[in-house]
């Protein structure tokens, strides 16, 4: 695929130069750089090229509109970065503007209106899919200052492809989630079972839990009792959650939350119980990194899920990795430079920058190398239980509905049944 | 349709009878009154026919052919990886092509209207000129502005504000709720086509995996028993507190008025979040309510399992039903207090001191001479706050955001206990993508809404009881 | 002595219920003294108090939060929908009590209809006919949106009108005035308490709107935003935890134009009371 790129590259950089007799100094001399040099360099000097005529076509102040999440440090990194991006091409005056959207809004935000959002984004993984099919996502088709598929992870680039195309730029492979606890309260032992967590926890008379009604989080258990989800070619979904293992898991679970100790709570409720000094364990993600580390002090750790006894055998619970990418609109008004600032933010100093404003795990495998925290260590320790997130958009609000059930304590054949008729059902 | 007979008729004899202005006003429309010296009028309406012709073939004309199909063409694009470029084909917006459709098909058919009342109205000055009467100029055309025909001064502009914000949307929506355009066929890169009664069909169905029909029903009677519980309490109370805190021992009016008319000055979504958090499952009102023993009151009563952690004030059907209205109560009752006190202070004093002397006591008064005038000042308005309550979306939005059902089946469609129809249309587009469904809803919303006030409306206004405190 | 009792009974009638109506925004006001940023459900009061949250709200805008610029912005379209849209409601209210014109009940019947369609639903349409019209993200845009459809809202200030006497309308007529002067010069002053509320309440709705102004406002910079989009948007996952305090004094400095407003406002509503001088 690479190959196939560099050689189109290199034939019509050849032609370009030929037509173009009048051509820039930065043409003549890549050119001349192209036809002396060895084949890696020529791969270079040909998208360097392409970048040349992209510069010599650039007319008046090239406006880029950027999205991304509204969190001071992300803002703060992002302009940065954007300046940074501006620096390197001098010749051409760049207008950035930064936009504030919430990321788990992006896809709603974008959607409204296409043509008037922004010309780059950020946005989980999970949006993909719907970004996608609404046509708002342009194709990565080639890449000019760095390959992804040779610099960062091969499950995140996997992340964002769809249907073979490879759609997003991989940002950050952060947005999975752990559980963290604070170790002057808890053991090693204690956060290695849901059933000894609980425990420890009525015993001391503190809170630990796990937003059960989201189905974001509920996949975990299913998933980790050996059910499946999947999902089908036309977006609906396959699901076995009603037979008899799913029906033990979610007996068991059922068990698990009836303990005193265990909370379900969104994340406001969770954040203000955790001032408070109740919450001794949780499963959240990177994103509360401040909070946790916060509140927990010196005791601030975090691991992998904790396992559950399903039909009197210890499971592990799993979880869905979470990814992050930029992508550019499809209906951007410089859709190449739009790209290769979408590559400027995901190269490895940019992931780096982000990483160190932000706590967020690098996508880049290099940017990951020199990256480690407790959190991150435990999204590691987590990798081999996560699942790439592919699911039909039928999934959530029975899912949500089924994780009530659980919490009300009215788990049944015929609920399960219920909830997989409706993640199952066919999509128009 | 006689008078549609008739109304072609005299456009007929107007073009057969009219003499040469007449019948060269059917080309130039300005003609006619440029025959009579009317030089204002004959080149406004000149003009007025330039630009509508204009804008129908200049810019109508190309979405107007494509509307039967709502386009053909998808958009296509090639990225030339080397130029950087992007080419994209010429491609269709069904979304547009509805909407300027609509728009043109409005434009066209006023433009004949006004095109037969021209040469009506041409025709008839043609005959007040052959008998000598006088014929109106530029002068006396403005000063019929300020009299007789006062009203089309004062209706204009709001008209014209209603036939955008309110008219055009009103007849785009509807016409979305026949054709395909969800999550899978979204403009501008996808195109959606016309599909006929079949999401209608969709709203009634009930099967083990299209569950709308079933939520429908439900979500469609909390609708309306919110909207006739919300009114009546909040009118009530609005009233009687208007009352309390008029009456004549009350001191400090002004300021009991202002206390509670504070509660209007934060906005809503100020502080039915604020309550939303108060009486969530894990809010002040349940730590409250645990340390103080009612939780357990309730458990001993047995109105909570013995395993509920918290009471849950908006989370389980029934309990939330019960505290959405409570909480409206709360919200409503300020309002129309105001109302009602702007109302009560322009009671004819002279019923009220007349009935007084006859010895009617305080509530015979009140139910006999002040319900009656504050029902026929405020009644239309009634109706129209049912239905605004059928619509209200910000109270059950702002306090049910997070709630989730237990209910598979209604899960299964997207909605939930508490959803009222707007609540539900809301998050089918907002979150889901699904506008031909919730289109659907809409116009069964509004079938409802128009059922419901027929049947009252038309004694309120209809009647003669206009002037009765005249 | 009984009749003291009464009174004082009724005085506290009313302190409570005025205490229960006012829970919440105390409960408001404290929150804004917090020193913990995000929302504590547990606590009544703050553990700790400080104006900070204050500062940041007049002095420190940021990426999501610029309160001076909001404010502005809300203002700015408040005041003009505001004037635009009481206009309007005066004027149809008046044609439609005052004046007998043809088609008069049909059209009140109409527009009757119109009002009970979600609105909500036709949003998406509004969005792109402001789109056509080059209009959105634009404060003229969110003008018309606000005020172009409030000649529907007539009722009230109709039933109103209905209540002047015609024999008024039909001297002055007979004095020579045009239905401009009457409408102008005698019905416009006579109707002040009503016309004071139908004032406030078409200042309240784009004051407050959140829904629509969401989608007709592209723009993600805050300071294009208006006061209640702005606020509601610090009530985001991710923004709730920094800036709940924040919202709570946004929240709280949003009411005070409006209690100016009223307490301004109200002596129309006493002056209600002679508006008896109508009948004599």
């Amino acid at each position: 695929m690479k190959k196939k790129i560099v050689s189109a590259l290199l034939v019509s950089t050849m032609v370009a130069t030929a037509f173009a007799g009048c051509g820039s100094k930065a043409e003549e001399t890549t050119d001349t750089a192209a036809t002396e040099s060895t084949d890696a360099s020529a791969e270079d000097s040909s998208t360097d090229d392409a970048i040349a005529n992209l510069i010599a076509a650039t007319e008046g102040t090239v406006n880029i509109d950027l999205w991304c999440s509204e969190t001071e440090e992300y803002q703060t990194v992002m302009k940065k970065l954007c300046d940074d991006f501006a620096a390197q091409y001098p010749d051409v005056d760049f207008n950035i503007t930064l936009g504030a959207v919430s990321e788990a809004d992006m896809k709603d935000r974008v959607l409204e209106d296409v043509e008037a959002a922004a010309d780059v984004f950020v946005f989980p993984d999970d949006q993909l899919e719907a970004l996608v099919k609404a046509g708002a996502l342009n194709e990565v088709a080639a890449q000019y200052t760095y390959d992804m598929n040779e610099t960062d992870t091969e499950a995140t680039v996997e992340a964002g492809q769809y249907d073979g195309k490879q759609y997003g730029y991989p940002f950050t492979a952060s947005n999975g989630y752990f559980l963290y606890y604070d170790k002057n309260q808890l053991s090693d032992e204690d956060v290695a079972s849901w059933e000894a967590l609980t425990a420890k926890a009525e015993e001391l008379g503190k809170e630990v839990g796990c937003e059960i009604a989201n189905g974001w989080y509920l996949y975990g258990f299913f998933q980790g009792a050996g059910c499946t989800l999947t999902e089908n070619e036309d977006q609906s979904n396959n699901c076995d959650w009603n037979n008899e293992t799913g029906l033990a898991a979610a007996e068991s679970l059922q068990t698990i939350t009836s303990s005193k100790a265990f909370k379900a709570y969104g994340n406001d409720d969770l954040l203000a119980n955790l001032n408070d000094g109740k919450v001794a364990a949780y499963v959240s993600g990177t994103w509360n990194v401040n909070a946790f580390s916060e509140a927990y002090g010196d005791g601030y750790a975090a691991t992998k899920l904790p396992t559950f006894k399903v039909n009197g055998e210890d499971k592990q619970m799993a979880s869905y990795s979470g990814y992050k990418f930029v992508g550019v609109n499809a209906y951007a008004e410089n859709t190449g430079w739009s790209m290769l600032l979408a590559e400027y933010l995901t190269n490895a100093a940019s992931q780096e920058a982000v990483y160190e404003a932000t706590g967020e795990g690098p996508s880049n495998t290099e940017a990951l190398a020199k990256a480690s925290s407790p959190a991150l260590d435990a999204l590691a320790a987590q990798s081999e239980f996560a699942q790439l997130q592919r699911v039909g958009g039928n999934y959530w609000t029975p899912a949500e509905s089924l994780g009530k059930n659980i919490l009300d304590g009215k788990v049944s054949q015929k609920v399960l049944d219920d909830a997989v008729a409706g993640i199952t059902q066919p999509v128009e | 349709m006689k008078k549609i007979g008739n109304y072609f008729k005299d456009f007929g004899q107007a073009v057969v009878h009219g003499d040469i202005w007449v019948k060269l006003s059917l080309v130039i429309m300005g003609a006619g009154y440029f025959g009579r010296k009317q030089f204002v009028r004959g080149i406004l309406m000149t003009l007025l026919e330039v630009g509508v012709l204009a804008s129908i073939f200049g810019v109508f004309a190309p979405y107007l052919s494509k509307l039967n199909t709502l386009g053909t063409v998808q958009r296509e694009e090639v990225f030339d990886i080397v130029t950087m470029k992007k080419t994209v084909n010429d491609y269709d917006n069904s979304l547009l092509i509805l909407l300027y459709g609509i728009i043109a098909i409005l434009v066209i058919i006023a433009f004949i209207v006004l095109y037969l009342q021209n040469i009506k109205a041409v025709y008839r000055i043609q005959k007040m000129s052959e008998n000598g009467e006088h014929i109106n100029n530029i002068k006396d055309d403005i000063a019929s502005f300020k009299n007789e025909r006062f009203h089309i001064t004062l209706l204009t502009l709001p008209s014209i504000g209603v036939i955008l914000i309110n008219i055009i949307p009103i007849l785009f929506m509807v016409c979305i709720a026949f054709t395909n355009y969800d999550e899978n066929h979204q403009p501008p890169s996808y195109l959606f086509t016309w599909v006929g009664f079949k999401n209608f069909v969709n709203l009634f169905t009930t099967s083990q995996t299209i569950t709308f029909g079933y939520a429908f029903i439900r979500v469609l009677i909390w609708t309306l028993v919110w909207a006739v519980l919300a009114t009546a309490t909040t009118f009530l109370g609005g009233i009687l507190l208007a009352q309390f805190i008029n009456h004549e021992d009350t001191k400090f009016k002004g300021m009991w008025r202002t206390l509670f008319v504070i509660t209007i000055g934060i906005p809503q979504f100020v502080t039915l979040l604020l309550i939303s958090k108060m009486f969530g499952d894990n809010g002040i009102v349940n730590t409250f309510c645990s340390n103080v023993g009612i939780l357990d009151f309730f458990k001993n009563i047995g109105l909570l399992n013995a395993g509920d952690a918290c009471i849950p004030f908006l989370s389980r059907p029934i309990w939330a039903h019960i505290t959405i209205i409570l909480v409206n109560i709360w919200v409503g009752i300020p309002y129309q207090m105001l109302v009602a006190t702007g109302i009560l202070m322009n009671i004819p004093s002279d019923q009220i001191e007349s009935a007084k002397i006859d010895g009617a006591n305080k509530f015979q008064i009140f139910w006999k001479i002040t319900m009656p005038y504050v029902m026929f000042i405020t009644g239309p308005s009634l109706i129209q706050s049912v239905i605004g309550n059928i619509n209200n979306f910000n109270v059950i939005y702002l306090l049910t955001y997070n709630y989730q059902t237990t209910n598979m089946a209604m899960a299964n469609s997207h909605a939930n206990e508490v959803d009222l129809l707007i609540t539900w249309l809301f998050r089918l587009t907002n979150e889901y993508s699904n506008f031909k469904m919730a289109s659907v809803i809409g116009i069964v919303t509004f079938v409802v809404c128009a059922a419901l006030s027929l049947l009252t409306f038309s004694r309120m206004i209809g009647g003669d009881k206009e002037g009765v405190y005249r | 002595m009984k009749k003291t009792w009464k009174i004082v009974g009724r005085h506290i009638f009313l302190a409570v219920l005025a205490f229960i109506w006012l829970i919440p925004i105390f409960w408001l006001v404290v929150t804004t003294f917090s020193v913990e940023k995000g929302i504590n459900t547990n606590h009544f009061f703050p553990e700790q108090w400080t104006l900070a949250n204050y500062h940041q709200l007049f002095f420190e805008p940021d990426a999501a939060a610029n309160f001076p610029a909001w404010f502005k912005n809300s203002m700015i379209i408040g005041v003009f929908s505001c004037l635009v849209s009481s206009i309007f409601v005066i004027m149809t209210a008046y044609a439609f009590s005052f004046i007998e014109f043809k088609g008069r009940k049909k059209l009140m019947s109409f527009s009757l209809i119109l009002g009970m369609f979600p609105g909500v639903l036709s949003m998406i349409a509004m969005y792109f006919i402001l789109k056509m019209l080059g209009l959105t993200d634009s404060v003229v845009g969110l003008i018309i949106l606000y005020s172009g459809a409030s000649g529907l809202g007539y009722l009230i200030l109709k039933g109103f009108f209905d209540t002047i006497p015609t024999s008024l309308h039909e001297a002055a007529k007979l004095e020579g005035a045009s239905e401009a002067t009457i409408f102008a010069k005698i019905v416009v002053p006579l109707s002040k308490p009503m016309i004071v509320y139908t004032v406030i309440n078409s200042f309240l709705n784009p004051w407050m709107d959140f829904v629509m102004v969401r989608l007709m406002i592209k723009s993600k910079d805050a300071a294009d935003w208006t006061m209640a989009l702005g606020l509601f948007n610090l009530l985001q996952r991710a923004l709730v935890n920094q800036y709940f305090a924040y919202f709570c004094c946004g929240g709280l400095m949003i009411a005070v134009p409006i209690s100016i407003l009223f307490i301004i406002m109200q002596k129309f509503y006493v002056e209600g009371v002679t508006g008896g001088a109508v009948k004599g």
